[in-house]
C-alpha cells in the first residue's frame, strides 16, 4: 500500500519527470549514433557531392600506392629527361600532390609543387634538399612518418638495387581526410547538436512551466479578495506544485473559517456589551426621570442640592459604563478598527465644539489653536472621538480647579503634535484623579491600536497631553 | 406657552421610563402617544409632528421601526433614544434619524432636543424666533429688525448659511460643517469663501459688524448662533 502510494508519488513527481527527460536524452545517444550512421550511408550519395571532385582520386590510398610503384617500375633505366617528363605528366593528373625525384647520386632532379599550396599546413612542408645525404634521407623518412601528409616513396625501377634513386609523392592531410571522414563527421556533429539543442529546449520548457505555475501561486497569495483573504485557486496536476496549491487552498479555507469565527465572536461580544449597557442604563434613566419629578416638588435648598449631586453622579456613572464596556471590547482584541485617513484637526474641532458649551458653563478659560493645514492620520473616526471625549471629560471632571483648557497644534522638530493641556492639580494627586484610570486606559489602548503615540506630563500645576503620529514625520519629509 | 396641537409619538418598552417621560412631556405641553412596542407605530404616527424611538425594543427594533416611519412619513423628524454604548450604533442610527440621545438622558435635554427638531422641521414655525434685535420667521424665510420693523433681505447663500446655523441653534459649527452643508462639496483648507459670506451676512444682520452678537465666532473652532 505504502509502496504503491510512494510509487504514485514518484510517478507524479517533478523530480521523476525531469529524470525521465535526462534518461530519454541518454538513451537517445546509442539510438542516435547508429541511426546517424544508417542515415548517413542512406544519403551518402548526396553528401558525397560535398567534397570537391578533384579530391576523389586521392580517395583510395592503396590504389595510389600501386600506381606510384607501377610508374616507378616502368621508369627503370630511363634517362632523367624521360623521368622528368613522366613526373610532369603525373603531376598534371595529381595536381594537388607534391612530387619530386632524386637520382642515384642523391641529387634532387625535379620538384613539382602542388597547385593549391593553401591545402598544406605550415608544419607539413618539408624542404627538399638539393643534395641528399644518407642522414637527410633517414631524416626525411622519419619526418614522413610523423607528419600528416601521406608520402608515397618508390625507388625508380621499383627496386633499391637499381641505384637510380627514388621518387616521392606527398598528399596533404586536408585532401586525404576530407575524402574519407569529413562528410560523415559533419553529419554526426549536426545530429548531436540537434540532439543537445532539443534536450536544452525540453529542459527549458520544463522549467518555464514550473516557473509559470509558481508565479501563478505567488499571484494568488499576494492579491487578496474581498474579505482581505487570498482567493483559492484551481489546482492543476498532482505533483509537488499541485500539492502546494491544494495546501494553499486548505489554508485559505481555514483562514476564512477562522475569520468567520472571529467576526462571530466579535458580534457576540458586541451584543453582550449592548445588552449589558441596556440593562445598566435603563434603571439609571428611571432614576433620573424620577429625580426630575422629585425636583419639581417643594424641597429645601439642601434637598435640591443633593438632587443635583445625584443627577451629576448619574452622568458620571453613565460615562463609567461606557468606558467599562468599551474597555471590555477593546481589551478582548476582538474589536476591529475601521482605520481611514482622516484630518484629525477637523475631528478635534468638531469634538471640542461639543464640549465647548460645558467648559463655558463651568467657567473655563478656553484656548484653541487649530488653524493649520489639515493633519492626516490613519485613525478610526469614532474611536478617535472616543479618545478626545475621554481626555476632555477628564478635564471637566478632574481639572476643574484649574479652570483652563487649551487644545493646540504645535510643531516640534518638523513633527506636528496635538497638545491638550489643563491647569488642574495633576493626574497623580488625590481626589481629582479618581476614576480617571479607566478612561485613560482606553485612551492608551486606542492610541496603540491606531499606531499613534502619546505622552502625559502631569505636575501639580497642570497636565499636558501630547499626541503624535510617529509615521507623520516620515511622511511629511518624503 | 406651547401649542397644544403638537403631538409626539413615543415608543418605549420600559414602563417606568415610559410613564415618567410621557408625564414630563405632557407637563411641557405636548400631546403624547406612547406605544410599548413598534407594532402599529406607522398607524399611530399619522398626525404626529415628531417621533421618539427607543433603539432596543422587543420584536421590531427601533432602527427598523424608524426606517419604516421615515419611508411612510419622510418629513417626520425622528429622535432616537439608546441605552447602548455610543460606539457603533450612533452612526447606523443617525443615517435616518434626525437626532440621537443616550440614556440616561436628562428630561430637560430631551425637551431641548425636541424643541430644536420641531423648529427645524417647521412644526413650530409660526412663532418667530427672537434673536437679540431680530425676529426670524423661519417658515416664511423672513427676518425683521424688531425695532424698525424693516425686513432684512439676504442672498441665497447668505440665507442658507444663516438657516443652517439656526437649525443648530446653540451648537458650535465648524467651517467645514457649514461649508459642506451649504455648498454640498468638501471644504478645502484655506478657502476664504465662507469667511467672505459670513462678513457680508454680519454687515446685514449685526448692529455693529465689528462686534457681532448674532453670529458668534468661536476662536479656533467655528461659528455659533445662540438662542
Amino acid at each position: 500500500m505504502r509502496i504503491k502510494s510512494r510509487f504514485r508519488n514518484l510517478h507524479s513527481s517533478l523530480l521523476s519527470r525531469y529524470l525521465l527527460i535526462i534518461i530519454a536524452a541518454l538513451l537517445l545517444i546509442p539510438v542516435v549514433v547508429p541511426l546517424t550512421i544508417g542515415m548517413y550511408s542512406l544519403f551518402n550519395g548526396m553528401t558525397r557531392e560535398q567534397p570537391p571532385e578533384k579530391y576523389k582520386q586521392y580517395d583510395n590510398i592503396n590504389a595510389l600506392e600501386n600506381t606510384w610503384h607501377k610508374e616507378a617500375k616502368e621508369l627503370l633505366g630511363k634517362p632523367p629527361e624521360f623521368i622528368n617528363e613522366r613526373l610532369r605528366a603525373l603531376s598534371s593528373t595529381y595536381s594537388l600532390a607534391v612530387m619530386f625525384w632524386v637520382d642515384g647520386e642523391g641529387q634532387t632532379r625535379l620538384l613539382l609543387e602542388s597547385v593549391d599550396p593553401k591545402l598544406w599546413q605550415q608544419n607539413e612542408r618539408y624542404s627538399v634538399p638539393a643534395q641528399w645525404t644518407a642522414a637527410e634521407a633517414i631524416s626525411f623518412m622519419k619526418k614522413s612518418n610523423n607528419l600528416e601528409p601521406l608520402s608515397i616513396v618508390a625507388f625508380v625501377g621499383d627496386q633499391a638495387e637499381a641505384g637510380e634513386g627514388f621518387m616521392v609523392m606527398q598528399i596533404p592531410a586536408a585532401v586525404k581526410d576530407q575524402t574519407s571522414v569529413d562528410g560523415f563527421s559533419s553529419w554526426f556533429t549536426i545530429v548531436m547538436l540537434v540532439l543537445f539543442t532539443g534536450f536544452i529546449i525540453v529542459s527549458l520548457l520544463f522549467f518555464i512551466q514550473i516557473r509559470k505555475r509558481l508565479l501563478r501561486l505567488e499571484t494568488a497569495m499576494v492579491f487578496t479578495g474581498e474579505a482581505g483573504l487570498p482567493r483559492s485557486i484551481v489546482p492543476g496536476k498532482s505533483d509537488e506544485i499541485g500539492r502546494l496549491e491544494t495546501a494553499f487552498n486548505t489554508m485559505v479555507t481555514e483562514l476564512a473559517a477562522s475569520r468567520g469565527r472571529e467576526a462571530e465572536e466579535e458580534g457576540l461580544r458586541k451584543r453582550l456589551v449592548a445588552d449589558l449597557s441596556h440593562d445598566l442604563r435603563t434603571p439609571l434613566t428611571v432614576i433620573r426621570s424620577h429625580l426630575h419629578v422629585l425636583g419639581k416638588e417643594a424641597l429645601t435648598p439642601r434637598g435640591q442640592e443633593s438632587l443635583k449631586l445625584m443627577d451629576e453622579r448619574i452622568d458620571s456613572l453613565s460615562g463609567l459604563i461606557d468606558n467599562l464596556l468599551s474597555y471590555n471590547l477593546l481589551s478582548s482584541g476582538r474589536m476591529t478598527l475601521n482605520l481611514e485617513r482622516k484630518d484629525v484637526l477637523r475631528l478635534l474641532r468638531e469634538c471640542a465644539a461639543a464640549w465647548y458649551p460645558l467648559w463655558e458653563k463651568e467657567g473655563f478659560q478656553i484656548e484653541m489653536d487649530l488653524e493649520a493645514e489639515p493633519l492626516y492620520w490613519t485613525v478610526d473616526e469614532s474611536w478617535f472621538r472616543r479618545i478626545l471625549d475621554n481626555l476632555f471629560q477628564n478635564i471637566v471632571r478632574h481639572a476643574r480647579s484649574g479652570l483652563y483648557v487649551s487644545v493646540k497644534l504645535e510643531v516640534i522638530d518638523d513633527q506636528r503634535l496635538i497638545v491638550i493641556s489643563d491647569h488642574g492639580r495633576g493626574l497623580g494627586s488625590g481626589s481629582e484623579s479618581k476614576g480617571a484610570g479607566l478612561g485613560l486606559s482606553i485612551v492608551d489602548l486606542l492610541i496603540k491600536r491606531m499606531k499613534l503615540e502619546w505622552k502625559v506630563d502631569s505636575t501639580r500645576q497642570g497636565t499636558s497631553i501630547v499626541i503624535l503620529s510617529p509615521s507623520d514625520g516620515i511622511l511629511n519629509e518624503t | 406657552m406651547k401649542l397644544m396641537s403638537v403631538t409626539l409619538l413615543y415608543v418605549e418598552d420600559d414602563r417606568d421610563i415610559g410613564i415618567a417621560v410621557s408625564a414630563d412631556l405632557r407637563d411641557r405641553g405636548y400631546a403624547v402617544r406612547w406605544l410599548e412596542s413598534g407594532e402599529g407605530a406607522a398607524e399611530a404616527a399619522a398626525g404626529c409632528q415628531l417621533a421618539i424611538l427607543d433603539v432596543m425594543l422587543p420584536g421590531l427594533d427601533g432602527f427598523t421601526v424608524g426606517q419604516r416611519l421615515k419611508r411612510a412619513f419622510p418629513n417626520l423628524p425622528i429622535l432616537m433614544l439608546s441605552a447602548r454604548t455610543s460606539i457603533d450604533d450612533k452612526l447606523q442610527g443617525l443615517e435616518f434619524a434626525d437626532d440621537y440621545l443616550t440614556k440616561p438622558f436628562h428630561p430637560d435635554e430631551l425637551a431641548a432636543r425636541i424643541e430644536v427638531l420641531l423648529r427645524r422641521t417647521g412644526a413650530a414655525m409660526s412663532i418667530p424666533l427672537t434673536l437679540k434685535h431680530l425676529m426670524v420667521y423661519e417658515g416664511d424665510n423672513r427676518i425683521i429688525e424688531a425695532d424698525s420693523g424693516k425686513e432684512i433681505l439676504l442672498t441665497g447663500k447668505q440665507f442658507q448659511i444663516f438657516s443652517y446655523l439656526l437649525r443648530h441653534l446653540g451648537q458650535i459649527l465648524t467651517k467645514e460643517q457649514i461649508y459642506e452643508a451649504v455648498w454640498g462639496e468638501s471644504y478645502m483648507e484655506g478657502d476664504k469663501t465662507l469667511m467672505v459670506h459670513i462678513r457680508y451676512l454680519r454687515e446685514k444682520l449685526e448692529l455693529d459688524p465689528a462686534a457681532p452678537e448674532i453670529i458668534e465666532t468661536v476662536r479656533g473652532i467655528g461659528y455659533r448662533v445662540r438662542a
